[in-house]
């Protein structure tokens, strides 16, 4: 019978065990430090911190449309990452790429990355990078 | 593949958390330490004998002091970011190997067996017996893998270093949900930097890793130790990529001189500035443990690993193995600890312009320069001289400040 080539799900489980491990930590850590510490509440405590003012508004104001634009280009770059992963690891081991689809492969990528490229200069030549 | 084995799993688990906590609880004392030896003064001296016991007295300190909850908060937000900073952090070790590991065996790839003529009789077919003894040696291999001990809590996980990329980066999560949970105006603009911080940095950190990658053609961090200990460490093939890796992993790390979103001077706290008690601790504790991670794939990716020439090498016992890697990774935090202590804090706009000015367009050049001499079949010892060139290069353009202010006015 062939076997899949990859994907097994069993050497996930002592994963699953750790995070199960650690969430129940996190989870113990919390409640124990309310039950153990002490509470004594008073009205001025329980303000938001404001260099010791009383807070002026809310602090969920509009902000810089910079973060915006920086999470778009995130996106793109992060996007592009995920898909030379897998072509960075069958390209050049034995047994991954056959030979005659080495040269199209090599300059397929080369391409994917020159257009990039040109998204990125456009952006830098737009100023996204700049943070004034 | 692998049957899981739940002793050693149990055992794995129980042993790399307390060692981690122990580390981490250590650290702060040993950068305290650091800190003094630097700055000339004595540092924590008290609790103990030479202060060693201080770490013990903040735990408990932190664990007996208020928990301060503010009236305007969302309280399940404010609760949930430092359980996410922490549990990220801990989960990202699950793949990394902190000792003697094997590699784990490839299985046969049925596509590149050729077919030997139009008629296949499967019986006497010399590719077909050629393709069962391969994988009657798979299975043996395999077999081989699963009864020696790995010293990596989840073994031979062929995802590796990404799974350690896509659990380190949901971090972001827990800063900017701790920023806009504690509706403070200084924990807003904290979060709100540090989460472009974070995924600024990640790039340069994923596309640095990609030359390796191609190199060793696997993403598993046992592979890519083992690759190192024929053919010498990455580190002198790949100067340029640790260098980005390196910087890169520092951002991540959030240490100085990377800490903008804890800028005392300009933001208090930055997004743990409504955060007391054992929830603070939550938050350093991952940061901690982030920079124990960012030091350990330092040092396997390329600097070796367990492997270093005439002390540990292939046939070596295990103990060996986790001393040299351990010493390794003490180095390297005590780098991470010096750094800090000697470099001052960049500027918001001079941390995203080293970021996607500078590290980005590297990263590229040092991916193309590997995938060239890949792809021409050349050696690739070739790579140090090309790196250190590309680096010479980008110095020179850097300091040629006319050319950029032009480029920048004509716009």
């Amino acid at each position: 019978m062939p076997p899949e080539p990859g994907f097994d799900l069993s050497a996930y489980f002592p994963i699953f065990l750790y995070l199960a491990i650690i969430l129940g930590f996190a989870g113990t850590t919390l409640i124990l430090a309310h039950v153990v510490g002490p509470r004594r509440d008073t009205s001025v405590k329980l303000m938001p911190y404001e260099s010791g003012m009383d807070p002026v508004g809310d602090a969920r104001q509009r902000f810089d449309v910079k973060f915006y634009l920086l999470a778009i280009m995130f996106l793109v770059f992060d996007v592009e990452l995920l898909f030379l992963y897998p072509w960075a690891v069958v390209a050049y081991r034995e047994g991954g790429l056959p030979a005659f689809l080495s040269g199209p492969v090599f300059w397929g990528v080369l391409v994917f990355i020159a257009l990039l490229l040109v998204a990125y200069v456009y952006d830098w030549r737009k100023g996204v990078f700049r943070w004034r | 593949m692998h049957d899981f084995n739940l002793f050693y799993a149990l055992a794995t688990i129980v042993g790399v958390f307390a060692v981690i906590m122990g580390t981490c609880a250590m650290l702060i004392f040993i950068e305290r330490k650091v800190a003094a030896w630097v700055q000339d003064r004595l540092g924590p001296n008290r609790v103990g004998p030479a202060g060693l016991l201080q770490s013990v007295a903040d735990g408990l300190k932190f664990l007996l002091k208020e928990d301060i909850i503010p009236r305007q908060v969302d309280k399940v937000l404010f609760l949930m970011a430092p359980a996410i900073a922490m549990c990220t952090a801990l989960l990202a070790f699950a793949v990394v190997p902190f000792g003697a590991t094997s590699v784990p065996p490839e299985r046969p790839d049925l596509m590149v067996i050729p077919v030997s003529g139009p008629v296949i009789d499967p019986m006497n077919d010399p590719n077909v017996a050629r393709l069962v003894t391969k994988f009657a040696d798979y299975d043996r291999r395999t077999a081989q893998y699963r009864e020696s001990y790995q010293f990596v809590i989840a073994p031979g996980l062929d995802i590796g270093i990404v799974f350690v990329f896509a659990i380190t980066s949901l971090a972001v999560y827990a800063i900017i949900l701790g920023g806009w949970a504690a509706n403070n105006k200084y924990s807003f603009i904290g979060g709100l930097r540090s989460s472009a911080q974070f995924v600024s940095y990640e790039i340069p950190l994923g596309l640095s890793i990609l030359g390796v990658v191609l190199m060793t053609g696997s993403l598993n961090l046992e592979k890519i130790i083992w690759d190192q200990t024929g053919g010498g460490w990455n580190i002198f093939v790949q100067p340029l990529a640790w260098l980005i890796f390196v910087t890169a992993g520092l951002a991540e790390c959030n240490r100085v001189p990377f800490d903008l979103p804890e800028a005392e001077q300009e933001l208090v706290g930055g997004y743990h500035t409504e955060y007391s008690a054992m929830k603070f601790a939550m938050f350093f504790l991952g940061e901690y443990t982030h920079l124990v991670t960012t030091s350990f794939l330092n040092v396997i990716v390329f600097f070796g690993g367990w492997h270093f020439p005439f002390i540990a090498t292939a046939e070596s016992g295990w103990l060996i193995k986790l001393l040299v890697i351990a010493v390794k990774v003490a180095c390297f935090i005590l780098f991470f600890m010096v750094v800090r202590w000697t470099l001052p804090r960049f500027r918001f706009d001079q941390l995203m312009a080293l970021a996607w000015k500078v590290l980005i367009p590297l990263a590229i050049a040092n991916l193309i320069c590997v995938m060239i001499v890949k792809q021409l079949g050349w050696s690739v010892w070739i790579l140090g001289p090309v790196s250190i060139g590309i680096l010479i290069g980008a110095a020179w353009l850097s300091v040629q400040p006319m050319r950029v202010e032009k480029a920048s006015a004509a716009m």
